[in-house]
């Protein structure tokens, strides 16, 4: 690697301190699983390296008034390990446990991986179908927005130069919501999905139909995206093995796909269907299975 | 901001300080050039391989991808930590007793992330073990024996813990 400064930062202050002193130019280092591999391979490296990754603010799962708040700092490790998230959040588990190996689990972070804005991340169609909120420290302050409007683009994040990613938060309403990932890769270990998608619902077991749906597909367009009209047809539909291919059917028409040498975009909207149908019905199974475990 | 710094850690069970570190400096350069610790091995050097796997704070990490200066403080176990003058790691001992190297260039790596493995669930499943592997290639043996010596080494770790 070419030689640069490398700057710790205390906490998320002096970070935000840091960022503005150094300009546009410095990189944040978090688990460093990304960034190391940029910075060996750049022909340029960035003068300042700022690192993150001891400031406590960044680290931990709580619950809050708002949600159950991430941090930034958290390792997909952590993440997995949780018992909270274990118990409230399957679908983060497994979403989380398809990231790299293990050695990239335990170094990489929650994060880490959504600023990347790699299109087809882990970590982001989950907690999009979530809802889950980021929180932005940065010189005007701090703010939320949704993670979904967090995607600006392929490798481009909302944050501007001097922003730092504080945690992320999956919203009250939405604590133990039943959800589901599914990941199509073409190895099991370390490998990219090919497309990735997530699925949320309630049921309102009175009708027996659906309430809230939420699909979230990734790898499939230049950022993570929701699929809302396939979501619109679910919403207050009687769950049928029909209504979730057909639910399938229309995210797809939703992706907008590429051939690489992965797969060709007609595999990958073949995928989507597929993935769309499945992670909608093991939703469904969890919330049954939640729904049976309640009455006895 | 220094151009150099300091790092001091836990080094297999030994503190030790190195004190002119430049900043871009990974984890496996200290190991292999300041302390001289040559079994974590320099392979793909963006974190796909394992071959630089070592176990910090209890986990597996790679050290390629990993700054010397954010390992300061830190408890870091390599291949050279495991074994004692007069006895192997029961891991060690199996993967040579079942023949589960050949070339041995990834061997350490795969002995530590099944050493983090082992440490935290003494009975994994065939799965278990695969999944905790998945980190680490190995291009001349394959993983089946691996996975045989790392069972063999569980049941003999299970039956005693102190070995």
């Amino acid at each position: 690697m070419k030689a640069f400064d490398l700057v710790i930062a205390k906490d998320a202050a002096h970070a935000v301190t840091l960022l503005a002193e150094h300009g546009p130019s410095a990189r944040v280092l978090a688990g460093g699983t990304d960034l190391l591999v940029e910075l060996k391979s750049a022909s340029r490296v960035p003068r300042v390296v700022l690192d993150i990754s001891r400031a406590a603010e960044l680290k931990g799962i709580e619950l809050t008034d708002q949600g159950l708040r991430i941090g930034a700092l958290v390792t997909h490790t952590e993440l997995m390990r949780f018992p909270l998230i274990r118990d409230l959040f399957p679908a983060l588990v497994d979403a989380a446990h398809s990231i790299g190996a293990v050695q990239t689990r335990n170094l990489g972070t929650l994060g880490g991986n959504l600023v990347t804005c790699v299109p087809s991340m882990d970590s982001g169609p989950t907690l999009v179908a979530l809802d889950a909120l980021v929180t932005i420290t940065g010189p005007g302050g701090r703010r939320q927005l949704p993670l979904s409007d967090f995607f600006a683009g392929p490798r481009k994040s909302m944050l501007e130069p001097e922003d730092l990613l504080l945690d992320i938060v999956i919203p009250k309403e939405n604590l133990g919501k039943p959800a589901d990932f599914q990941k199509f890769g073409l190895r099991k270990g370390q490998a990219l999905a090919l497309v990735n998608a997530a699925a949320s619902l309630w049921v309102d077991w009175e009708r027996d139909v659906c309430v809230a749906p939420r699909i979230a597909l990734g790898a499939v367009a230049p950022t993570v995206i929701r699929a809302r009209a396939a979501e619109a047809y679910l919403e207050g539909r009687a769950i049928t093995p029909e209504a979730l291919a057909e639910a399938g059917r229309i995210a797809v028409a939703e992706a907008r796909p590429i051939s690489d040498f992965r797969a060709s975009a007609d595999y990958r909207r073949d995928l989507i269907a597929v993935l769309t149908r499945r992670a909608l019905a093991n939703a469904y199974a969890r919330a049954t299975a939640k729904r049976d475990g309640e009455k006895q | 901001m220094t151009d150099v710094t300091a790092v001091t850690m836990k080094l297999n069970g030994v503190t030790r300080t190195a004190s002119a570190v430049p900043p871009e400096t990974t984890l496996l350069a200290l190991l292999r050039n300041q302390f001289n610790l040559t079994g974590a091995k320099l392979g793909c050097d963006v974190g796909d391989c394992g071959a630089c796997t070592v176990i910090v704070d209890g986990n597996a990490v790679n050290a390629c991808l990993m700054l010397a200066a954010q390992a300061d403080g830190s408890d870091v176990l390599t291949i050279e930590g495991l074994a004692t003058l007069e006895r192997l790691h029961p891991l060690q001992k199996a993967f040579e007793d079942n023949a589960s190297l050949q070339c041995g260039f990834c061997g350490p790596g795969v002995i530590l992330s099944a050493k983090a493995l082992l440490d935290e669930n003494p009975d994994p499943t065939q799965q278990e073990i695969r999944d905790a592997l998945s980190g680490n290639l190995c291009r001349c043996t394959g993983y089946t024996k691996m996975i045989e010596a790392v069972q063999v080494a569980a049941r003999a770790l299970r039956a005693k813990p102190d070995a």
